[in-house]
């Protein structure tokens, strides 16, 4: 049976229109079902960002009237612009120096067996202990070295706090990267920091990118770490600063859902920017 | 320019001995090639002469230096991979350039010498594409082009052309002689196609699990192997090796009742166990009745020559005959050996029973 016709893509190119089965449509319905129970939690943010205080505690998905009085206020009462720019700032400077310190390590640790066994399993190890454990020894060394409540400070404990995470992600592109290509330019001249910086960096580009990505996230999104280091409004991070609409007496939900929603932005749009990039297979035609 | 001599070689990966002690020389000028099955080590005796896998024990100089402890990139070789290993986010003339920046060459000469190879290697249309934009035997040639413009005191060859269609690698062969016999540079070749090693090579190393079979000329390998995994391993169709007893006055008794000549001095030897080798085109059709009876199983036709399969004495042999002739499964022949190209190996060392085969 045919329903309709589409065009097909094949990952390169448009193929001519295909006719659509009856097993397409299940599987559309299917991915449909998916892609809405996780984009969910948006929508209902999305809901209460519209509703009054009242509105939101008799519960209900649409709001009885669209309040939007949210916006405004959730501007004024709490300072989003600050938080979200400390954010920004702390995530991409952590992700910076993770990448800085992972992308070496990693490379050291996978080719040329540094560490042996042991330390891959050691840096996977680390990763398993609750941040919290990490807490007041974090808190002692930033003040010794006078980072305490500096967003500097935070980027340095988010770059380290997110190694495991990167050497893990990395690795596996490492591994992928055929071992030819660094022989040849060993035999070509180069030295160790030369096919570092020529040949692998340049090829490890998508693995290094969505790595990147990938930690920024986790320290965009971080709270408790930020919450502890950090005391003043020019520091705090949106996390901290969401958690600042519990008023004496009441959590102002609608607001809260308005400054959640701008503190998504600049993450959904760089996870759509990089989206194709990061498809972009670099190492076709490198060998055979 | 130079010569490379590998002393008492050993190359352990951990607990596992791969190479055992091996000793080659090879002069300044000459083209080398290491032909074995896989897993006999030459490929790594290859990357340790290159300088990318370290050296268990023993020496291995370039020219008259010890390189055993300098780097890959201070060797001054150039090497072409199996996988060609081309730099897949430069285009074929940062590729070729590549070595010559890390050896901060001058630019113009730089040009002058990517330009030279690229017109000798008919990529000059192609510099400015990337490798995945090349089909494989193009990529091939950047590979070469790149171990060229280096003009280094030697080249190493991995496999190269085992990932090429068979027109193709018979095409590259030819081009790779000509370059050596062109540029007049040390070459050393790894290949595990016999044929390629006979066509190619001033000189063959035959290896077999870390060992050194026999070093020698092609024809001199191919008429003289030293043992009879050599005799086995060079020729295509393999040569035939039959048990049998020695005898005196020069002749072997076989398996199955049948008696075959040679012309080596073992007449002392008589009575001994050995296998007696003989390759498939040094047995001729003669006259009925003339020769031993050899029962045909199958005729394959290769256009050139006839392959017969059958039956001597008690054993499989093959039978290649050059010219044309009327042979149908499940006839019987006459073959006749010759015995001046007859071999005699010791049934259960393999090696060869006369001493000047050692040569």
């Amino acid at each position: 049976m045919t329903a309709t016709r589409v065009r097909k893509f094949d990952g390169g190119t448009w193929l001519a229109d295909a006719p659509v089965g009856l097993w397409t449509l299940a599987r559309w319905a299917g991915t449909a079902a998916v892609v809405l129970f996780f984009i969910f939690p948006m929508i209902f943010m999305l809901m209460v960002s519209f509703k009054t205080q009242p509105d939101i505690a008799s519960g209900g998905l649409i709001p009885e009237e669209w309040f939007w009085q949210n916006y405004p206020d959730a501007w004024n009462s709490v300072a989003v612009g600050t938080y979200l720019r400390n954010s920004i700032v702390a995530a991409t400077l952590g992700a910076l120096v993770t990448l800085v310190i992972a992308v070496p390590a990693t490379h050291a640790i996978v080719r040329y067996r540094v560490g042996g066994k042991f330390l891959p399993a050691f840096i996977l190890a680390t990763y398993v202990a609750p941040p919290i454990v990490a807490l007041f020894p974090l808190f002692f060394l930033l003040r010794s070295i006078g980072l305490v409540n500096t967003l500097f400070g935070m980027a340095l404990v988010y770059g380290v706090m997110n190694l495991p995470v990167a050497f893990w992600l990395l690795s596996s592109f490492v591994r992928r990267l055929p071992e030819e290509l660094e022989d040849a330019a060993r035999i070509d001249g180069a030295g160790y920091g030369s096919v570092l910086l020529r040949i692998t960096v340049p090829l490890l580009m998508p693995g290094i990118i969505s790595t990147g990505i990938i930690c920024l996230i986790l320290a965009y999104n971080e709270f408790l770490l930020a919450s502890f280091l950090t005391r003043s409004e020019s520091t705090q991070t949106l996390p901290v600063g969401l958690s600042l609409y519990q008023g004496d007496r009441q959590l102002r939900y609608g607001q809260m859902s308005v400054a959640s929603l701008i503190g998504i932005v600049p993450v959904y749009l760089l996870a759509m920017f990089f989206q194709r990039w990061l498809i972009r297979g670099l190492t076709a035609g490198s060998t055979r | 320019m130079a010569g490379v001599e590998v002393r008492n070689i050993y190359k352990s990966f951990g607990p596992v001995e791969v190479i055992h002690g091996i000793d080659v020389e090879i002069a300044d000028k000459e083209l080398v090639v290491l032909v074995g099955p896989s897993g006999c080590g030459k490929s790594t005796l290859l990357r340790m002469i290159a300088g990318l896998e370290d050296i268990t024990a023993g020496e291995i100089s370039i020219g008259d230096t010890v390189v055993n402890r300098v780097a890959a990139k201070d060797r001054n070789i150039a090497m072409v991979f199996q996988s060609y290993a081309l730099y897949p986010h430069m285009t074929v003339y940062r590729n070729m350039s590549f070595g010559l920046r890390m050896r901060k060459i001058p630019k113009d000469e730089q040009d002058r010498r990517i330009r030279w190879a690229a017109e000798v290697l008919e990529l000059t249309d192609y510099l400015k594409r990337y490798p995945r934009q090349l089909s494989g035997g193009q990529r091939q040639r950047v590979a070469m082009g790149r171990a060229l413009v280096r003009e280094p005191i030697a080249f190493l060859f991995d496999e190269p052309l085992s990932n090429l269609d068979a027109q193709l690698r018979v095409q590259m062969r030819t081009e790779i002689r000509e370059l050596h016999q062109r540029l007049q540079t040390t070459m050393i070749y790894v290949t595990h196609d016999q044929v390629e090693a006979m066509t190619l090579a001033d000189r063959i190393v035959v290896m077999r699990d870390g060992y050194i079979e026999q070093v020698g000329a092609p024809g001199h390998v191919y008429d003289r192997p030293a043992n009879t995994f050599v005799a086995g391993f060079i020729g295509s169709p393999q040569m035939n090796l039959l048990p049998g007893t020695l005898g005196p006055d020069g002749t072997i008794a076989l398996e199955g009742g049948v008696t075959v000549r040679h012309t080596e001095s073992l007449a002392a030897e008589a009575g001994r166990n050995v296998l007696y080798g003989i390759r498939p085109e040094d047995l001729q059709l003669v006259g009925e009745g003339e020769g031993i009876a050899f029962g045909v199983d199958v005729v394959e036709t290769t256009g050139r020559e006839i392959e017969l399969f059958g039956t001597l004495g008690a054993r499989r042999v093959c039978v290649l005959l050059q010219a044309r002739a009327e042979v149908r499964p499940g006839e019987t022949v006459w073959i006749n050996p010759d015995p001046e190209r007859a071999h005699v190996f010791d049934a259960e060392s393999g090696v060869r029973l006369d001493a000047a085969g050692q040569g």
